[in-house]
């Protein structure tokens, strides 16, 4: 990239908090935010639990004029987005909306409102179906939402990378600011899948942890007993400038975005390939572009995915890539706290590192109990840590391996 | 059956009556879309029980061209 892209606003909308102050707070405690499913009747799903975003009516600054016409996803987003452009102290209304961008990750698309278009079509007829509907759905659609109510006009767009969707999207989005086609540029992603059909899904693919009884320790990743990963939704925007930009503002920065590695596994359609090769090199193509040697990083935000494959190939990735110097880093999956937020997470997963940055602190992996003689790094277990970093990656990883990395700098 | 209409109107589109100024179309008062259109005709069909084509009742419609033109279709 020419130029350093800043970022200078974050917005969560999260199980754990709806402001940044809540959710780092929830966090640093190591307190679990998942919960039973109680919107609709779960009970025979093989794994009912997931992180809910609670208190929306409360926080939205939305019309129900407008409310009616969106699924929860676009909801969260414009939240999220609102609270980045605040973060960053960004009069909207002053800019030149022509080079204003918005990239967005998601995985699954609007299914809440979907599902309930879809059971009227059935019993009504056509007539039944909102005009909404198509509008509503698809994986776009909070993007075009953002797009409308601020007016923004610049260069936009949503990624589908499943788990790593949000990853693609942030580093297209930096990618733009940097080449110049942008001034600023909001970016992340949202997720919504605690619906019946989209929780469905998500059951049948696998790796949903069924440990229902126990939910508040069952998002137990790179522990001996761990089974799989808890669901959640939400959203995480950033707002991003260039450097200069920022500086000249006087708008606080909180880092940037230094690399991406991108590599695909090119062996099954839903499943990693076992050898760990492929993301070894996704990490080593990120060091090589963000221009850093391997002793500079300070810590890593892992995937976690709390599968005994995805859990290993993760910790021989990093063993090869950092050899001894692996032992050294601080690893951890703050995830573990609220469950993955599929196509957001790794807007999550940016905003959680950016805030360790700031408070010189490493958010730990709860539920770590029992040691894995095969996932043996340092994985920040149970406790938050006192570190500062100047240097981070963060592994997103989607299905049938597609391998993304970002290098974040203070 | 004015109030009834006006009451269709607002419930549909989720906007307050005072917000419907008289002899202003609804772009102009309330800043309707293309799709919050085909809500209130599918509203307005079902709730009179009359056939209304889109192009009939649009955009460019007041509350007055919207009443007198259900009025007529009842007659």
């Amino acid at each position: 990239m020419k130029e350093r892209v800043a970022i200078t606003g974050i917005g969560a909308v999260s199980p754990c908090g709806m402001k940044k102050e809540t959710v780092w707070a929830n966090l640093k405690k190591g307190k679990s935010c998942i919960d039973k499913i109680t919107r609709f009747d779960a009970s025979l799903y093989s794994s009912n639990m997931a992180g809910h975003v609670h208190d929306m009516d409360h926080y939205t600054h939305l019309s129900s004029r407008l409310i009616k016409k969106i699924d929860l996803f676009s909801h969260m987003a414009l939240i999220a987005s609102e609270q980045a452009l605040k973060d960053a102290v960004l009069e909207t209304d002053n800019l030149d909306k022509n080079r204003v961008g918005v990239f967005m990750g998601n995985a699954l698309g609007g299914w809440l409102f979907a599902e309930t278009e879809l059971r009227d079509l059935y019993i009504e007829g056509r007539e039944g179906v909102s005009p909404y509907m198509a509008t509503a759905w698809f994986p776009a659609a909070p993007q075009g939402q953002v797009t409308i109510y601020y007016g923004f006009k610049g260069y936009s767009k949503t990624l589908v990378v499943d788990k790593a969707s949000s990853a693609l999207a942030l580093w297209y989005a930096a990618k733009t600011v940097a080449q110049d086609k942008n001034d600023f540029v909001l970016a992340g992603g949202m997720e919504a899948p605690i619906t019946p059909y989209a929780l469905l899904c998500a059951n049948t693919c696998g790796n949903l942890s069924k440990n229902n009884l126990n939910y508040k320790k069952a998002y137990k990743p790179y522990d001996l007993y761990r089974d799989g990963f808890v669901l959640a939704e939400g959203s995480g925007m950033v707002l991003m400038e260039k450097e200069q930009t920022a500086r000249k503002r006087g708008a606080h920065v909180y880092g940037f975005l230094a690399g991406i590695g991108f590599t695909s596994d090119g062996r099954h359609y839903a499943r990693y390939d076992a050898d760990c090769s492929n993301l070894a090199h996704a990490i080593e193509d990120c060091l090589r572009d963000a221009g850093w040697d391997k002793k500079d990083v300070d810590y890593i935000c892992l995937d976690g995915e709390a599968t005994v494959l995805g859990d290993y190939l993760e910790t021989e990735a990093i063993k090869k890539v950092f050899g001894e110097k692996a032992r050294d880093i601080s690893l951890s999956a703050p995830k573990s706290m609220f469950g993955n937020l599929l196509g957001a997470q790794t807007a999550m997963d940016l905003i959680m590192t950016l805030l360790m940055v700031k408070e010189k602190t490493v958010l730990p992996t709860i539920n770590y109990e029992v040691s894995d003689s095969l996932c043996d790094l340092d994985y920040t277990p149970n406790k938050a840590v006192e570190r500062e970093i100047n240097k981070a990656l963060i592994i997103a990883r989607g299905r049938g391996g597609m391998n993304i990395i970002l290098a974040v700098e203070k | 059956m004015k109030d009834e209409i006006l009451k269709v109107i607002c419930e549909t589109l989720d906007v307050r009556k005072e917000e419907l100024r008289p002899n202003k179309s609804l772009y102009e008062s309330i800043g309707v879309d293309s799709t919050e259109m085909v809500e209130l005709v599918v509203s307005l069909k079902k709730a009179f029980a009359i056939e209304v084509e889109s192009n009939e009742i649009t955009k460019n419609s007041t509350c007055e061209d919207i009443v007198a033109l259900i009025e007529s279709k009842k007659n």
